[in-house]
C-alpha cells in the first residue's frame, strides 16, 4: 500500500499538479493537494503557469540531490491524507519519500575488535554453550567421540591413503599455524599501524601547516599595530638627515665666508708689512746716506771717549770695593 | 588399485553436471578485498603479499609489457591458490588437468609471440638466432629456434601438470604404503609416514614454485616480445 501510484491528475487540474508532475517529484497523493496549494498560491492558472510548464518541461529530470532537497520541503508540508480536501481515503498515505537516493555508504557501522571465540580453531563457542545445559562440559566431546567411533565403525568414513595424506597435510598445517601464527598476526598489525601512522603523520602535517600558517598571520597581525614606529623611525631619521644636510651647508657657508675675509686681511697685512718694510729701508737708506764722513769720525771719537770714562769708572769701582 | 589411484584426478560431477567452473571460482571466495581503508588482519597480509610480487615480477617490463600487470597477477594467484587448495585432503585441483593447462599456456605464450610479431618484428625474429653464430650452424640453428618456440606453451602447460600430478600421485601412493605397511610392521609404517610428512612439506613448496615458475616464464615470454 506505500506503492500505490498517486492517480494522475485530471487534465484540468490546476497546473500547480501538471507543474510538479514534470518536475518529477515522486509524491504519495496528499503531498500533491499540498504541493499543489503551496504551489497555486503564487502561480495562478491561466497563461502564466501554462507558460511555466512549457518552460520546466525543458529541463532534465531532477536527480536525487533535488529529490531528497524536495523531500525536506516536502517533509514540512506533510499532513494527513486528504485534509487539505477534506476527504479520507482509504490508502495509508506515506509522509516520507521511500528510495528516491542511493543509500548512505558513509559512515560505514564499525567492524567488531575480536572474530567470535572459538575453541580449537573449528568449534564455536556458542555450540558448547548450547550443549551446555543439557549435557554438561563433556557433553560435546562425547558426541565428537561417538560420532567419530560411529563414522569409522560403520565405515562411512574408510580409512585409505588419504587419511594419511590428510593427516600428514592437517598437521602440518597445524604446526606452520601454531609456530608462527602469533609472528605473521603481529606482522599483520605492524602493517596496518604504519598505514594508520601515516595518514595520522598527514593529518599532523597538515594541523601543523595550518598552526603554523596561523602563527605567521597572528604574528603579521601584530607587527601591523606597530607599522607607526616604522614610520616615526623613518620620520626621524629623514629629519636627521635634512638637518645634518642643513647643518654641513651652514659650515660650508662659513667656511667660504672666512675664507674670503681672511684673504682681506691677508692681504691687507700683506699690504701693511710691505709699507713698514718699504718705509723702513727708505729711512734707513736715507739715514746711512745722511751720515757724513765727518760726523761719523766724531761719533768714533766720542764713543772711544766715553769708553775711557766708563773703564775709569769701573776701574775705581772696583777699586773702592776691594 | 588403478582406478583408485586416479580417482582424485577425474573431475567430479553432481548427477553428470561438471562441477568444475565452480571449483576454479572457488578460491576467488577465499581472496577478499577490503571494503574499508583499514582491512582486517588476512586482507592486510594479502594486499601486502599481492604488492610484493607485483613489485617483483613487473619490475623488469617496459610499459608496455606492464600493462599485463592484471593478467599475471590473476595468473599466479590462480594457480598458486588453486595448488595449495589442492594439498587438502579429498579435494580437486584444476590445475591437474592437462587441458587447461594448455589452455592457459597456449593463449598467453600465443599473444606474446603475436604482440611480438606486431610491434617489432624484426626483433621477434632475430630472437631465432642467437648472436654469435658461425655460418654454417644457421639454418640448423633457425630450425631448432623454431622447434624450441613451439615447444615453449607445450612445456608450460606439461610442466605445471606434470608437477602437481606427479606429487598428488606420489602423496597417495606413499599414503597407501603407510596404510598397507600399517598391518605388516608398525614402524617401517612409521618411517613411511616421516616420508610422507617430508613429502607434504615438498608439495607445500612445490605449489607455491610452480606458480611462480609458470608466471615467470609468461612474463619473459613477455619481456621478449614487448
Amino acid at each position: 500500500m506505500f506503492f500505490v501510484l498517486p492517480p494522475p491528475p485530471h487534465p484540468s487540474a490546476p497546473a500547480s499538479v501538471l507543474l510538479s508532475r514534470q518536475l518529477g517529484l515522486e509524491t504519495e497523493g496528499a503531498e500533491i493537494g499540498r504541493v499543489g496549494k503551496a504551489f497555486a498560491l503564487p502561480l495562478s492558472r491561466g497563461l502564466l503557469s501554462a507558460i511555466l510548464v512549457r518552460r520546466l518541461a525543458r529541463f532534465p529530470r531532477w536527480g536525487h540531490r533535488d529529490a531528497e532537497a524536495a523531500e525536506r520541503t516536502l517533509a514540512q508540508h506533510a499532513v494527513p491524507a486528504g485534509a487539505a480536501r477534506g476527504q479520507r481515503r482509504g490508502v495509508l498515505q506515506a509522509t516520507r519519500i521511500f528510495h528516491t537516493a542511493s543509500p548512505h555508504l558513509a559512515p560505514l557501522p564499525p567492524l567488531p575488535e575480536h572474530g567470535g571465540k572459538v575453541r580449537h580453531g573449528l568449534i564455536p563457542e556458542e555450540f558448547f554453550e548450547f550443549m551446555y545445559p543439557k549435557t554438561g562440559v563433556t557433553g560435546p566431546y562425547v558426541l565428537g567421540t561417538g560420532l567419530i567411533l560411529y563414522f569409522l565403525s560403520k565405515e562411512i568414513y574408510v580409512i585409505t591413503a588419504d587419511t594419511f595424506a590428510a593427516m600428514s597435510t592437517l598437521g602440518l598445517l597445524i604446526y606452520i599455524v601454531k609456530k608462527y601464527g602469533a609472528s605473521v598476526a603481529a606482522f599483520a598489525d605492524k602493517l596496518r599501524e604504519d598505514q594508520m601512522a601515516e595518514a595520522e603523520a598527514l593529518k599532523q602535517a597538515s594541523i601543523k601547516n595550518i598552526q603554523d600558517a596561523i602563527d605567521l598571520e597572528k604574528k603579521q597581525q601584530a607587527l601591523v599595530a606597530k607599522r607607526h614606529y616604522l614610520f616615526d623611525v623613518q620620520r626621524n631619521n629623514i629629519a636627521m638627515t635634512l638637518e645634518v644636510f642643513y647643518r654641513e651647508r651652514l659650515h660650508k657657508v662659513y667656511t667660504e665666508v672666512k675664507n674670503r675675509l681672511d684673504y682681506h686681511i691677508a692681504k691687507q697685512n700683506m699690504m701693511r708689512r710691505k709699507e713698514q718694510e718699504h718705509m723702513i729701508t727708505w729711512v734707513e737708506s736715507h739715514v746711512v746716506k745722511s751720515i757724513s764722513a765727518q760726523q761719523e769720525k766724531e761719533t768714533i771719537a766720542k764713543c772711544i771717549s766715553d769708553l775711557k770714562l766708563l773703564a775709569k769708572k769701573a776701574q775705581a769701582q772696583s777699586q773702592s770695593v776691594l | 588399485m588403478n582406478e583408485n589411484l586416479f580417482a582424485p584426478f577425474i573431475t567430479p560431477t553432481i548427477m553428470g553436471i561438471t562441477t568444475l567452473p565452480i571449483i576454479m571460482i572457488f578460491p576467488c571466495i577465499i581472496l577478499s578485498t577490503p571494503k574499508r581503508w583499514l582491512p582486517n588482519r588476512i586482507q592486510t597480509l594479502q594486499i601486502w603479499l599481492i604488492r610484493q610480487i607485483t613489485k617483483q615480477m613487473l619490475s623488469m617490463h617496459n610499459t608496455r609489457g606492464r600493462t599485463w600487470a592484471l593478467m599475471l597477477m590473476s595468473l599466479i594467484l590462480f594457480i598458486a591458490s588453486t595448488n595449495l587448495l589442492g594439498l587438502l585432503p579429498y579435494s580437486f585441483t584444476p590445475t591437474t588437468q592437462l587441458a587447461m593447462n594448455i589452455g592457459m599456456a597456449i593463449p598467453l605464450w600465443l599473444a606474446t609471440v603475436i604482440m611480438g610479431f606486431r610491434n617489432k618484428p624484426k626483433v621477434s625474429l632475430a630472437h631465432f638466432l642467437p648472436q654469435g653464430t658461425p655460418t654454417p650452424l644457421i639454418p640448423m640453428l633457425i630450425i631448432i629456434e623454431t622447434i624450441s618456440l613451439f615447444i615453449q606453451p607445450l612445456a608450460l602447460a606439461v610442466r605445471l601438470t606434470a608437477n602437481i600430478t606427479a606429487g598428488h600421485l606420489l602423496i597417495h601412493l606413499i599414503g597407501s604404503a603407510t596404510l598397507a605397511l600399517s598391518s605388516i610392521s608398525m614402524t617401517v609404517s612409521t618411517i613411511t609416514f616421516t616420508i610422507l610428512f617430508l613429502l607434504t612439506i615438498l608439495e607445500l613448496a612445490v605449489a607455491m614454485i610452480q606458480a611462480y615458475v609458470f608466471t615467470l616464464l609468461v612474463s619473459l615470454y613477455l619481456h621478449d616480445n614487448s
